[in-house]
């Protein structure tokens, strides 16, 4: 029999500090959700079932002993470390779930600059660990939008990337080992190596599982030289996207590696960069590392992009400005809750990656459809911003008016209607529905689709690690 | 009722680091790289008078709305974007002067359009800009005008067709009158005032009617009655150094740093007052 929310509450104050234990309403209501839900939050509708406490873990003994007790009562965990996801891997779709918050654990525990790596705990804000290694003239390389806010542990579990990944890589390049725990309470730790061929790499059932198999609680990422003096900024207005996808492409078929390769469409680019972008695409590069390296890049982007004759160059300064402003921070997010209030004005993303020779197909495609289905939209754009020799990944910004419609009723009526055109155009055009945000709750109705055969691999993780389904239900694999 | 609001698209200078301030030989601070933005008062004040339109339509009355803004062809996707909201008309009085720290020459553009036009009730706009940060604008249009003009406004209410009633922050407090038309309401902190954000939809109807451009020339027969100062003669413009000390508490925790704050800063403080 499932034990009553006093049961959990009275039960969890022995097994932790009862100051760890947090029951208080307005907490539970706040985290219940994610920014997936935030229009809701802002008109103070809270359709999830709340949990029964969010427990502040302080160590991997806590987690062992919090989830051991769950798996044992059948008690659902959402484990969280920054709240910023996105795509409703937070909320508490079952009742009574503990929300195991790991932001307290927050050591970074070694900085070791002879074998380029950096151990931290999960609850790690990016920004103090990488505060931390400039002083020291090291970077982790990852450079998310949300970093002033994001944390280590939630951005191993979602899989990650910066703005910097062209070059550095996803979070997934940049782990080296980490300590997780399971919900019958193993402790796993898996070494901090450069490589090895001793079975499937295990560190990828454990990076993106967003804590639907176990709880991060240790992170080993790489670090580099930090050489800011050597970046070279290029950027170039165009009139079209499919030029832009062609010359992304040939800058990473040719072997280069900028730290940033951008390219924004026409509306995207009007909201970002407004200050000269007029009515054209904008396509941007940095160039790091090594100033031989770094020039050398710039010097061959430079000339790809000139055989490109409708790319117009422009001063990197109006770049410069925009780029040091582009991450999102306390008051950044302050703002937009008071003008999503005022305005009804919300916007959202939604990231998909794909080969090149589908890309501008499945851009063209979505944003068409979106323009035409959707009522009361108010930008519809995209932006592509990390690249491989493959393919790139496009981030859609889909805003629009909530009009005649509860607070509550903005995500069918809006929201995930939008998804919905991006996921299935996505994964009939054969790209990947999620690039960078995970899939979260509301991108599980597709997981299968997304996944076809090979979704009999990600189900038996499931089976094998959470057998009593007590991890962060209805994320990644759907609540049925 | 016939209203014009008045508005500037200025340089988010929020976005211009100290290094990035630099001055030219013609006393041009150097502001192309940033983004631009509605200057936040214009912003405001061109959200209330929508929300004024919205309550007179409720209400069964109409209210024609014109924009008016005196720039360069860089303001013509704002202008569109207001029409797209329910202005009706959408001015650009193309001038080359330099009209930073002229509120002079500003006002009188203003009021010779609304001269021209002759059927203004209200004009709306913001108490001042961050270029050329003069907060004098509101004032001498209003004195040309011949209008009362309200400063510090923060709300207005349609009362009847013909009445309305204006809270504006005031020395004493938030001060609340009924007005009957003309006047002049220069908007201050107005709370609830984003500008609402108007769908492709309405924007892709708007985005093949030309936007009304008019000259100083267009404007002569109003203007010529006018005076026309040139305000000031810019000689030089330096930064103003607002840096201030500061003390990093040490402590080994948050709860010593806290304990160090209140009793060394804090507790004093709270004593003296």
């Amino acid at each position: 029999m499932a034990l009553t929310r006093e049961a959990i509450v009275t039960a969890l104050v022995d097994i932790v500090d009862p100051d760890q234990v947090v029951t208080d309403e307005a907490v539970l209501k706040e985290s219940s959700i994610d920014r997936f839900r935030r229009f809701e939050e802002l008109h103070g509708v809270y359709t999830q079932p709340l949990p029964a406490a969010v427990v502040y873990v302080r160590s991997t003994s806590d987690v062992v002993k919090v989830l051991q007790f769950a798996n044992k009562h059948g008690i659902n965990i959402v484990p969280r470390t920054g709240h910023t996801a996105t795509e409703g891997g937070l909320e508490t779709v079952v009742e009574n779930s503990l929300v195991v918050d790991g932001s307290a654990m927050n050591k970074v525990i070694k900085i070791d600059p002879v074998n380029m790596q950096a151990t931290c705990q999960c609850g790690t804000p990016l920004l103090v660990l990488e505060d931390q290694l400039r002083e020291l003239g090291y970077t982790t390389g990852h450079s998310p939008q949300s970093k002033p806010l994001a944390q280590l542990g939630g951005l191993v579990a979602t899989r990650s990337i910066g703005q910097f990944s062209t070059l550095y890589g996803g979070i997934e390049e940049m782990v080296v080992g980490l300590e997780a725990v399971f919900p019958n309470g193993q402790i796993t730790r898996i070494k901090n190596v450069p490589r090895r061929a001793a079975g499937p790499d295990i560190r990828h059932i454990i990076i993106g599982n967003e804590g639907a198999l176990c709880y991060i609680t240790e992170i080993t990422v790489k670090i580099f030289k930090f050489m800011p003096e050597n970046n070279i900024l290029l950027g170039y207005t165009l009139e079209n996207m499919k030029t832009g996808f062609e010359i992304l492409r040939e800058v990473m078929v040719n072997g280069y590696r900028p730290s940033v390769a951008r390219l924004y469409d026409e509306e995207d680019g009007a909201y970002h960069f407004s200050h000269f972008a007029n009515n054209r695409c904008v396509l941007i590069f940095m160039a790091e590392g090594p100033k031989g390296i770094a020039e050398a890049t710039a010097a061959a982007i430079e000339e790809i992009v000139t055989r490109f004759p409708e790319c117009e160059k422009v001063d990197t300064r109006y770049i410069k400005t925009w780029f040091d402003h582009l991450n999102w921070d306390a008051t950044d997010i302050a703002q937009e809750r008071a003008e999503i209030v005022e305005t009804k004005n919300i916007g959202n993303t939604t990231e998909i990656s794909a080969n090149w020779e589908i890309i501008n197909q499945i851009y063209e495609t979505c944003t068409e459809r979106m323009r035409n289905e959707i009522p009361d939209m108010t930008i519809i754009g995209g932006h592509s911003s990390h690249s491989y020799i493959n393919g790139t990944n496009l981030y859609f910004v889909h805003y629009y008016n909530v009009v005649d419609c509860k607070p509550e009723e903005e995500i069918t009526k809006y929201h995930w209607p939008i998804k919905k055109i991006i996921v299935e155009e996505t994964i009939k055009a054969g790209g990947s529905m999620c690039h960078h945000h995970g899939v979260g709750k509301h991108r599980t109705p597709w997981i299968k689709d997304e996944h076809g055969s090979s979704y009999y691999i990600l189900e038996t993780l499931k089976k094998a690690f959470d057998p009593q389904g007590i991890m962060n239900r209805g994320t990644i694999y759907p609540k049925s | 009722m016939n209203v014009l609001v008045s508005f500037k698209v200025v340089p988010d200078l929020d976005l211009l680091s100290g290094n990035d301030w630099t001055v030219d030989g013609n006393c041009q601070v150097e502001t192309r790289f940033v983004k631009k933005m509605i200057n936040p008062y214009d912003e405001s004040a061109l959200e209330l008078a929508l929300k004024l339109a919205d309550q007179a339509g409720n209400a069964g009355f109409s209210i024609d709305l014109s924009a008016l803004t005196i720039a360069d062809s860089g303001s013509d996707l704002t202008l569109k974007s207001l029409r797209a909201l329910g202005y009706r008309q959408a001015i650009r009085i193309a001038e080359e002067d330099d009209l930073r720290f002229a509120p002079e020459k500003v006002a009188a553009l203003i009021t010779a359009y609304a001269r021209q036009r002759d059927d203004f009730n209200l004009i709306f706009m913001g108490r001042q800009s961050g270029v050329g940060d003069n907060a004098k604008t509101p004032l001498i249009t209003a004195e040309l005008l011949g209008w009362p003009c309200i400063t510090q406004v923060t709300g207005v209410t349609m009362i009847s067709q013909h009445t309305l009633q204006v809270s504006a922050i005031s020395d004493q407090g938030l001060v609340t009158r009924t007005i009957k038309p003309p006047c002049l309401l220069a908007v201050g902190n107005a709370p609830f005032s984003y500008l609402r954000v108007p769908t492709l939809r309405a924007i892709k109807e708007q985005a093949e009617q030309p936007i009304d451009v008019i000259t100083r020339s267009d404007l002569k027969n109003t203007l010529s009655s006018l005076p026309y100062n040139p305000g000031i003669n810019l000689i030089k413009l330096e930064p103003i150094s607002r840096k201030r000390n500061s003390v990093i508490i040490e402590g080994s925790n948050t709860a010593e740093k806290a304990e160090k704050l209140y009793q060394q800063y804090l507790k004093g403080w709270l004593t003296e007052l």
